[in-house]
């Protein structure tokens, strides 16, 4: 028994190569259908994100055989014309599951240690499963990678804090409010990084939005994109009495927000943290604010440093993360009878008349 | 057959164990899961009990007649507290405040001439125990709140000025640590109050008046007063908290150093 793992990852191919070997969702049970059909494989399960294209296969040859078998089966049935250089790579046995164990674990992905891959992970695996294609090898590796997945996220600290400098601020607001549903949310200057990060805090529950631009129309459009309310420039100080997280981003010169008109603003509010993410350059809110009690200031270089300093840590974690992939996929390995080592290749193509 | 002195002071050295470990879990930032410390204080809150029990039986009554027995009844009410507490995960970092604070009671505790085996206080009937018995819950519910206040401090403080090692720090929103301080002090308000009321049907049964000039009751009629204020005033000590925070942080302070110099000279609880 062996296991074949055989695709492209945005390590090895760019968008333009990984696009063309994409797969809609409903082409994935048909594909696995016919890849069957041809007598590759025994059991197979298709991955197809934005950023890889992974066949995961028991193969009914040999790993070498079924490694050359595969890619050609995978570029003729995408129809994939013109030379490849080193985009498609094989991984087979005890590589293969260490492989496996590291995309689940998000080791393996543009934003390391991210957790979407495992959804997409799981319900690739799930359509396979439901279509019959999967069996002893293959249920083993994916209940395996998923259980390790499990273990590295509350043993290891890869997948805390997050690397964006909204989903930061959104952090950062999860450690003030008790919990964000029925926070109201306030963005001045409607750019790009505000628009995000304002998705962001919807995303998680905040109760409203208004928007406030020096073009109105512009503070109109956002806040009907993101089903808030439009509040006219010189006119946000009138609903500041409600607002629990500001996020001001706008071009001023200087501060629209400063001490005195907060301290202010702040009589007007009945006693409450309030939340200023300031993510303008130059900065829109005095630095001032922040001694003022239950007022919590964060610039835009603020932010940038905590998720900088998170993705150290999520570096730093690789190591630990991968010693316990090694002792897991040793440990299904044997279970399941694969050889104890495995091969890790770049398929080129194979020269012409070969 | 160990004493009820050995088992509390083996439940200390796990405090002291606790408090080592909490220093430790602070210089990381509070990332690390908690999960040891909510073991060390557990086991620690076995062999208390077993203390407790043990004193109980052998005087067949609630351990509270001295200073050793009060101070061991404040910390296994802050200890049994914080296992409840602590059984939400978002919470539990509660231990690492608490932790020191039960191991410098229980070391006050220890010191010898505190366990005075002289005459009792009055302390024979029901209604006189539940007396103490509401008065000592209630220090243990401000005492949690003191922890509680100081977790809230340390958060705050680093989401105004280390803002990567509060958003990393496995702490729960200071919105609900306010939340939790407030109801534990509010908690301790009405044991208190309780407490004194019992205390005072009491004198009235016993001795044919309400108050009297008994330094205790003065000083649990000040104490009363304080926590009052500090409740009344909850909202109107600024926005963040912090500065309510303080106030419980000192209350309670100024309880522990005034509880124990005001049992001495006091008739009533120290005959």
């Amino acid at each position: 028994m062996s296991l074949v793992v055989l695709g492209l990852s945005h390590r090895s191919a760019a968008v333009d190569v990984r696009e063309r070997f994409a797969y809609a969702e409903a082409q994935v049970a048909p594909t696995l259908a016919k890849l069957r059909d041809s007598g590759l494989a025994r059991e197979a399960v298709l991955l197809s994100t934005c950023n890889r294209v992974e066949l995961y296969v028991a193969p009914v040859r040999s790993v070498r055989e079924a490694a050359a078998e595969l890619r050609e089966f995978l570029v003729a049935d995408r129809a994939v014309s013109g030379p490849l250089g080193g985009e498609l790579y094989v991984h087979t046995d005890q590589t293969g599951v260490e492989h496996l164990f590291k995309v689940a674990c998000g080791l393996d992905s543009l934003v390391l240690g991210e957790t979407e891959i495992l959804g997409q992970l799981k319900q690739a695996y799930d359509l396979a499963l439901a279509a019959g294609h999967t069996g002893r090898v293959l249920n083993k590796a994916f209940q395996g990678a998923f259980h390790v997945a499990k273990k590295i996220r509350s043993e290891t600290q890869i997948q805390r804090g997050n690397t964006s400098v909204a989903s930061v601020a959104v952090d950062l607001a999860d450690k003030i409010f008790d919990g964000l549903s029925g926070r109201d949310v306030m963005v001045i200057g409607a750019g790009d990084t505000s628009e995000k990060t304002a998705r962001a805090l919807l995303g998680r529950g905040a109760r409203s939005l208004f928007v406030s631009n020096r073009s109105y129309d512009r503070a109109a459009a956002l806040a009907a994109e993101l089903g808030g309310q439009a509040v006219h420039f010189d006119g946000w100080e009138s609903e500041f009495a409600r607002i629990d997280i500001v996020v001001s981003s706008t071009s001023a010169p200087h501060h629209v927000l400063d001490r005195p008109k907060l301290e202010r603003l702040l009589k007007l509010r009945a006693p409450r943290p309030l939340l200023l993410i300031d993510i303008a350059v130059p900065r829109d809110i005095d630095p001032e604010v922040r001694f003022l009690d239950g007022v919590y200031l964060a610039n835009v270089d603020d932010l940038q440093g905590i998720a900088d300093e998170h993705l150290r840590n999520r570096r730093d974690e690789v190591v630990r993360c991968e010693a316990i992939i090694r002792e897991k996929a040793r440990g299904l390995v044997a279970g399941l009878g694969f050889p104890a080592d495995g091969m890790r290749a770049m398929l080129l193509d194979r020269p012409r008349g070969a | 057959m160990l004493t009820d002195r050995s088992w509390f002071t083996i439940a200390v050295a796990l405090y002291g164990i606790s408090a080592v470990y909490s220093v430790l879990l602070w210089r990381r930032g509070f990332r690390e899961d908690n999960r040891v410390l909510y073991a060390l204080l557990s086991g620690g809150a076995v062999l208390h009990t077993c203390a407790m029990f043990q004193r109980g039986f052998a005087l067949d009554r609630c351990p509270i007649n001295n200073l050793f027995e009060a101070s061991m009844f404040i910390a296994w009410t802050i200890v049994a507290a914080y296992l409840v507490i602590g059984a939400f995960r978002r919470l539990r970092f509660l231990g690492a405040f608490a932790s020191p604070l039960l191991a410098a009671i229980g070391v006050f505790a220890l010191f010898p001439m505190l366990d005075h085996r002289g005459p009792k206080p009055e302390f024979s009937h029901a209604w006189e125990s539940l007396h103490a018995a509401s008065v000592l819950l209630s220090y243990g519910a401000f005492g949690l709140s003191a922890v509680a206040a100081l977790m809230y401090l340390s958060q705050e403080h680093d989401l105004r000025f280390h803002r990567a090692r509060a958003v990393l720090a496995l702490m729960p929103p200071i919105q609900r640590l306010e939340k939790v301080i407030s109801g534990l002090l509010a908690a301790g308000f009405v044991l208190l109050t309780a407490g004194l009321v019992i205390g005072a049907w009491w004198l009235k049964q016993a001795k044919g008046y309400f108050v009297s000039d008994d330094p205790k009751i003065v000083w649990s009629g000040l104490v009363w007063v304080a926590y009052g204020v500090l409740l009344a005033l909850r909202g109107k000590l600024g926005a963040g908290g912090r500065r309510f925070a303080w106030g419980v942080v000192g209350a309670f302070v100024f309880v522990l150093l005034t509880f124990w110099g005001t049992n001495l000279p006091s008739p009533i609880h120290h005959p």
